[in-house]
Order: structure tokens, then C-alpha cells, then sequence
């Protein structure tokens, strides 16, 4: 069997090829192996972009394999090796609901809001307005409070890197993905 | 002289092998001459069958006239994450028609991903009087008009279970099919319809059914009903609830906890799904008699999770979210000295940063405390070879270790190196390990640990694993026992796979996707191997539109008597003698 094999192996590797991604070559080479993992977004791997394959194989530090901004939307549907039904229910769980806490200066005990039920700043200030009854700034409104006084409020938000921030200046989704608190200040603090 | 074969009428060695059940002992039996072979064959009752395309219906029938069981498994296993591409085969039809012709007393049909359509359902609940057992794990192909057909025909059912089957969920109607006058049902999973069932109906089925042991149900029914339902079934000994949520009202709270109490014999509890914290007290009374509870579905980190665990003190199974955390693993440690298995899946498995404080320090903490500690599967963010060789050490007594670290080819976070010493470990200290799953950074050593001291290895999965053909040559060369072994993007190819040909014959089945296996190869593999189908599959296209050098998307390689199959879909090609001829 052996020799079977040699043989046909060196009938395989005869025929030009630019494949990097055969590790039959008789170089024991380990460390130039150009079989990058699937992209993260595939479901199937193609295996035309050659190009790529001998760029990302060049390098030897595991840390190439996948740079930190391919990985940033990683809803591939075969890694990790979960099954569908928790996939669906975890993917749901993630969508339905993004609970956050909110709280108003001057009110000791907080409420909890589903972020994820609004779908605009608007609605956010209009659900919030409602909730604690008051009144507040639309982000980005350039109108000047004209009562000034203790019953107007803006919409401020916690970050993940503990910063206090206004709402309003970042697109509503990466605002979502990166607001912890919210906290209702008076308008005349800020 | 010939004398001896027959020195026992049939009858007795009949009703001598009566008692033997294990498959391998069957097989041995008929092994030991042809009279034992005829006998045996004849009055064999139960049959697995791991593979539908290793054998077909007529040579099954032909060998085993007088079956009242069957299992069948279609296919792959890594069809569960979503690596088999639609209308890849499994289709149960074809055996259930054969059966239906040959064995009028079939009383059991286990089928394990496959294809199932109504048709077949129906072929079912008309052609078998005495039908009893109908379990569909992780299926696809049918809907509630096919188990309408069931629950209004087969006056003996026992058994119905759905679990993880896709069921294309049309009415809830369905179970109200199920006549007044039937009572036999023991177990009933329905946890993976989508939608309501008649409540009512599911009512009065349970409260009349006196021997239901097993009830699990579906997400879709109210938390506020199933006080009731535990009432019509007080002698249940496995309940799944269905979404453990409502509105908080203290009369639901004291409602459940009584009916829950009233559960003497409930020793497995499942369901859980949208779990409202403040609800799962309701079940502390009952949790010294659990011995398996499943909170895969209980998305929401609470302290009330961990109270729950720690009061299961018979607890031997649990499977659970990472909400449980290091801490939680560490009170589970102290708490539930009975443990055998254990399943850690991960409550975010897309996001970039650890969502859970949960490390290697929580399984290292369980193979400490817990000594029966046999089954693990366990998701997590880091590992270390250090924690892996304590585990090893701690728990010789291992079966079943899995372990996926989330991100692919991650090192040791200690050392940043390799894990190859870690597992290396687990295969050198649990002897009798015979299910490995493999994950971070790993080199060919890691396979010459397995090649070497695997050598109960059954069943073997790899990713993103290995640097050369070495690797694969180790674990076919030295895993004497392996029968399953599943690879994705490793860098394996033609070199160890030809060399190692003989060894699939001996094998059920062999996984390859995203390597670097030549088409070459698979022909030269198929035409030399004429006792396996050697599949390929590609969706982009015929692979011989490529040059022979060209890696195959994916390879699935089984040994079978029945010859190349006839129902691939166009993306697969098989690599037999006269298609690889007619190919090239």
C-alpha cells in the first residue's frame, strides 16, 4: 500500500499546482501550512481565495489565524459546535430583551427598561419621559430649555468603559451595544 | 464430530440466547458456527444499526426475519452544527416501507437524524398492531399531520418522543387524536414543538394515562398550567416544564410548590425556558430526590440557580448554562458528591469577551469534588495545560471529555503554549476514556499522545487541530478501538488517509471537511477500497471541474455492504469504481 500510495503521490504533486493547502509535500514544513480555518461567516468553505490562504499562512503566531475585526459579527452557523435549539433560544434571549437600569437624580430607587422594546432615541426619551414624568431633551435638539427650573431633564448613559456620556450622538445601534446604565440628570447640570 | 453443534435442540439454545442483549455479545454468538448463526439470526429481536447506508433494508431483513425493535442513525454527527448541507440523505422512508412488509409486530422504530416525512408516519400508525415505541431524535421531515396519524392509530403506543426534532408545527390539534379510550401512554416528549397543543386535551391524556412516567413539554405551555397537569400525574418520575414564567402572583408561586411536592417519585426535572428567578423555589422541596436536571434553557444568572443545585444533593446529571459560573461549579463541587456528568454550554457563544466569570477553574474545581465524575462537556474561554493535567489527574476515571475552548487555536493562557501536554494527560491518565473532543491551540504531539495511549478511544473529534499528515496518521495508526472520527480544518491529507486505508474498514465512519484532502486521493481511495462509500461533497460544483490536486470541501468515508448509495444529491459524488472511472 505504500508504495500504491507514493506513487499516486507523486502523480498528485506532479501536476503544477499553486495550492498551498496540500500537506502532502514531502518537506516535513509544518510551520508553513496554509490550511486557515474556515472564515467565520461561511458555512462552507470556498476554497478559491488562494491569495488569502498563503498571506494568512506565512505568518507563524497563532494570533494571525483570525484578526480581532474579522471575528466582530461572528454569527457563523457551524463554530462553536452548538446545537440549534440552544443557538435559537440563546440568539432570541440576545434580541428580545436588553434590560437596562435607569435612574433618576434625585430618586433613590431605580427602574428597568428593555432597550431592545424602543427602536429610535425618540421612542427611548418618549418611553422614559412617560416612566419618570418629566420632561426630556431630545438628544441633538438644539432648543433651549425656556423654563429653566428642576423639571427638565436630558438622558444620559453609563459606558462600558465607565464614562458618563449624552445620548444622542452615536447611531442608535452602537449606542445599544454599548450603553450599561442610564441616568436622567437635570438639564440645568449639564 | 459434528455431533456437538447439535447437541442441544434449537429450543434451548434459543431460549439461552434470549438472554443475551448487548449487540457485540449477539454478534460473537453467531460468529461461533453456522447452526448458531441460523439460530440466533431467527430469534434476534433488537437491532441498532449506527449508519442507514452501511446496510440496506433487504439484506436487514433478509439476515433478521422476526424484529420487534429497531434504531437507525442517518446522518453525521456534525449535521447538529450545521455542516451537512440540506437533502444530504437519511431518509427513513425507504426502511420504513420494508419494514412494514416484513415485520407486522415491529413494536419499536428509534431513528436518530433522519429524514422523516408523513407518509412514513402514517405507514407507521397503519402497518404495526402492536406498536409501542416511536422515539425521532433530532429528525426533520414531518408535522403534526403525521403524529396525528400516530396518536389516532396506535392503540399501543407507549412511548413518543420528539426530542430536538424539527416538527413543521401546523396545529396543536394533533394531540386531541389520541381517542378516549387509550391509556397506555408511559412518555411523552414534545419539547421541540413550536407551537400550543390543546391544552385541555394534554390534560385529560395525562390524567388518564396512569402509567406516564416521563412528561416533557413544549415551551408554548403556561407555567399556570402546570400545576394542574402534575396533579393528573403525581407517579411522574421526568418532567420538562414548559416556559417557567408569568405574571408574579403569590397563588401560581404556592399552586406550583404544592404540585411540585406532590411529585414523590420526580427524579428528573428539564424545561426551564424564559426562567423567572423568583419561580424556581417552588421546586427546592423536591430537589433532594433529583438525580438529573437540565438548565440548558434557563437563560438568566441568578443566585436562586445555585441555590437550586446545591440543595440536589443525589444529583448525578447536570447540564447547564456558564451563568453557573466559577462559584456556582464550585458550590455544585461541595454539594453534589454524586455527580457523573456534567454539560457546561456557553450563554454566548458569538461575543468576543467573556460575557461569565467562568474559567477552567470551575471544571477543575468538579474533578476535584466530584469522584464519580465520568461525562464532561464543557465550554469556556481559556485553558491551561496545567488545569487539564489536574483533571486528569484528579479523575482517572473519565469516559467522555469534551471540551471546546471557544475561540479557535487558542494557547495555554498561561504558558502560550500549546495544549498538546494537557490532553495528552487526559488520554494518558483516563484509561478508559471513549469520547474525546479536542479544541485550542494543538500540534501533531497532541495526536502521537492520542495515537499512543487512546486506546479505548471510540470516538474522536477534532478542529482546527494539527500541523501535518503525522497528526492523522497517529490516531489511525494507534487508536485500536476508534469507530467514529470527525475532522474540520485541520490540515490533514492525502498522505496519511491512503496509508491508513485499511484501518476505515474497520471504522463506521470517517469525517473530513475543510482539510486538505485531494480529489485525487478520494478516487484513488474509492477505487482501491470497494467496502467504502467514499462521498464527496462539494456545493460548488463538480469536483472533477477542478484539477485532481484540488482539496475537497468535505470527505465522509463508511465501511457498508450495501454498496454506493443511490439517493445522493447533486453536491455529492461517490468515489466507487465505475463513477470515478466515468468522472475522469
Amino acid at each position: 500500500m505504500e508504495e500504491m500510495v507514493m506513487g499516486t503521490l507523486d502523480l498528485i504533486t506532479a501536476s503544477p499546482h499553486s495550492s498551498s493547502s496540500s500537506s502532502s509535500s514531502p518537506t516535513t514544513d509544518n510551520n508553513n501550512n496554509n490550511n486557515h480555518p474556515s472564515s467565520s461567516s461561511s458555512i462552507s468553505t470556498r476554497r478559491t481565495d488562494l491569495s488569502t490562504d498563503l498571506r494568512l499562512g506565512l505568518s507563524l503566531s497563532p494570533s494571525h489565524y483570525s484578526t480581532p475585526s474579522s471575528r466582530e459579527q461572528r454569527s457563523s452557523f457551524d463554530w462553536p459546535p452548538v446545537k440549534s435549539t440552544l443557538r435559537c433560544t440563546l440568539v432570541e434571549k440576545s434580541q428580545i430583551s436588553h434590560f437596562v437600569k435607569v435612574y433618576m437624580e434625585g430618586i433613590p430607587i431605580g427602574r428597568k427598561l428593555n432597550l431592545l422594546a424602543h427602536h429610535n432615541y425618540h421612542a427611548l426619551v418618549k418611553a422614559l419621559a412617560n416612566m419618570f414624568r418629566t420632561t426630556i431633551l431630545c438628544p441633538n435638539s438644539h432648543q433651549l430649555p425656556l423654563i429653566s427650573g428642576n423639571n427638565v431633564h436630558v438622558l444620559t448613559y453609563e459606558d462600558q468603559e465607565g464614562d458618563w456620556m449624552m445620548v444622542g450622538d452615536v447611531p442608535w445601534e452602537m449606542f445599544l451595544t454599548s450603553v450599561k446604565k442610564l441616568k436622567i440628570t437635570r438639564a440645568d447640570r449639564c | 464430530m459434528k455431533k456437538a453443534a447439535y447437541s442441544f435442540p434449537e429450543e434451548v439454545l434459543e431460549h439461552v440466547f434470549s438472554f443475551i442483549i448487548s449487540d457485540k455479545d449477539r454478534s460473537s454468538i453467531s460468529l461461533v458456527c453456522k447452526s448458531w448463526y441460523e439460530i440466533e439470526r431467527w430469534c434476534r429481536r433488537k437491532v441498532f444499526v449506527g449508519n442507514c447506508y452501511a446496510v440496506s433494508p433487504p439484506i436487514l431483513i433478509k439476515r433478521f426475519p422476526e424484529l420487534r425493535s429497531v434504531t437507525l442513525k442517518g446522518k453525521p454527527h456534525f449535521a447538529d452544527f450545521n455542516l451537512v448541507p440540506e437533502g444530504w440523505g437519511g431518509f427513513a422512508c425507504p426502511w420504513i416501507r420494508a419494514m412494514a412488509g416484513a415485520y407486522p409486530w415491529l413494536e419499536e422504530i428509534r431513528l436518530k437524524r433522519m429524514v422523516v416525512s408523513d407518509e412514513s408516519l402514517e405507514i407507521i400508525a397503519k402497518s404495526f398492531r402492536n406498536f409501542k415505541v416511536l422515539v425521532l431524535s433530532s429528525c426533520e421531515g414531518f408535522t403534526t399531520e403525521g403524529l396525528a396519524a400516530i396518536a389516532a392509530n396506535c392503540r399501543n403506543l407507549r412511548e413518543l418522543d420528539l426530542r430536538e426534532s424539527e416538527v413543521e408545527d401546523l396545529s396543536g390539534r394533533w394531540l386531541s387524536d389520541f381517542p378516549d379510550s387509550y391509556t397506555s401512554l408511559e412518555s411523552l416528549n414534545i419539547s421541540c414543538l413550536g407551537n400550543e397543543v390543546n391544552l385541555l386535551a394534554l390534560e385529560r391524556l395525562v390524567s388518564r394515562c396512569p402509567n406516564l412516567k416521563t412528561l416533557r413539554l413544549n415551551r408554548a405551555v403556561p407555567l399556570d398550567r402546570l400545576p394542574n397537569l402534575l396533579r393528573g400525574a403525581p407517579q411522574l418520575a421526568e418532567l420538562g416544564t414548559g416556559a417557567y414564567t408569568s405574571e408574579m402572583r403569590p397563588d401560581v408561586f404556592s399552586n406550583l410548590a404544592e404540585a411540585f411536592a406532590g411529585c414523590k417519585q420526580l427524579k428528573t426535572l428539564s424545561g426551564f425556558w424564559d426562567v423567572l428567578p423568583s419561580y424556581l423555589p417552588a421546586v427546592y422541596p423536591i430537589c433532594s430526590q433529583l438525580i438529573s436536571l437540565n438548565l440548558s434553557y434557563a437563560t438568566v444568572q441568578s443566585p436562586e440557580l445555585i441555590k437550586l443545585v446545591s440543595l440536589c444533593e443525589k444529583l448525578q446529571k447536570l447540564w447547564v448554562l456558564d451563568y453557573i459560573e466559577d462559584d456556582g461549579l464550585e458550590v455544585l463541587a461541595a454539594s453534589c458528591k454524586d455527580l457523573r456528568e456534567l454539560r457546561v454550554f456557553p450563554s454566548d457563544p458569538f461575543g468576543l469577551e467573556p460575557n461569565v466569570a467562568l474559567t477552567e477553574q470551575g471544571l477543575v474545581s468538579v474533578s476535584e469534588g466530584c469522584p464519580k465524575l465520568q461525562s464532561v462537556l464543557y465550554f469556556c474561554r481559556q485553558m491551561s495545560n496545567a488545569a487539564l493535567n489536574t483533571i486528569a489527574r484528579n479523575r482517572p476515571n473519565l469516559t467522555r471529555f469534551r471540551l471546546c475552548i471557544i475561540e479557535p487555536r487558542s494557547p495555554d493562557y498561561l504558558t502560550l503554549q500549546p495544549l498538546d501536554d494537557g490532553f495528552g494527560a487526559i488520554v494518558e491518565h483516563c484509561k478508559d476514556l471513549r469520547r474525546l473532543s479536542l479544541s485550542g491551540l494543538l500540534t501533531d504531539r497532541v495526536f502521537e499522545y492520542i495515537g499512543t495511549y487512546g486506546k479505548k478511544l471510540e470516538m474522536l473529534s477534532v478542529a482546527f487541530a494539527g500541523d501535518s499528515d503525522l497528526g492523522l496518521h497517529h490516531v489511525l495508526s494507534g487508536c485500536d478501538n476508534l469507530r467514529k472520527l470527525e475532522i474540520r480544518d485541520c490540515p490533514f491529507g492525502d498522505k496519511a488517509l491512503l496509508a491508513n486505508a485499511a484501518k476505515l474498514e474497520t471504522m463506521r465512519s470517517l469525517w473530513m471537511s475543510s482539510c486538505s484532502v485531494s480529489f485525487g486521493a478520494c478516487k484513488v481511495l474509492g477505487q482501491k477500497m470497494p467496502r467504502l462509500n467514499v462521498e464527496v461533497m462539494d456545493e460548488s460544483g463538480p469536483p472533477d471541474s477542478r484539477p485532481e490536486s484540488s482539496p475537497v470541501e468535505k470527505l465522509y468515508v463508511y465501511r457498508t455492504v450495501a454498496g454506493p448509495r443511490l439517493d445522493m444529491p447533486g453536491f455529492v459524488w461517490t468515489m466507487d469504481d465505475d463513477s470515478a472511472l466515468r468522472i475522469s
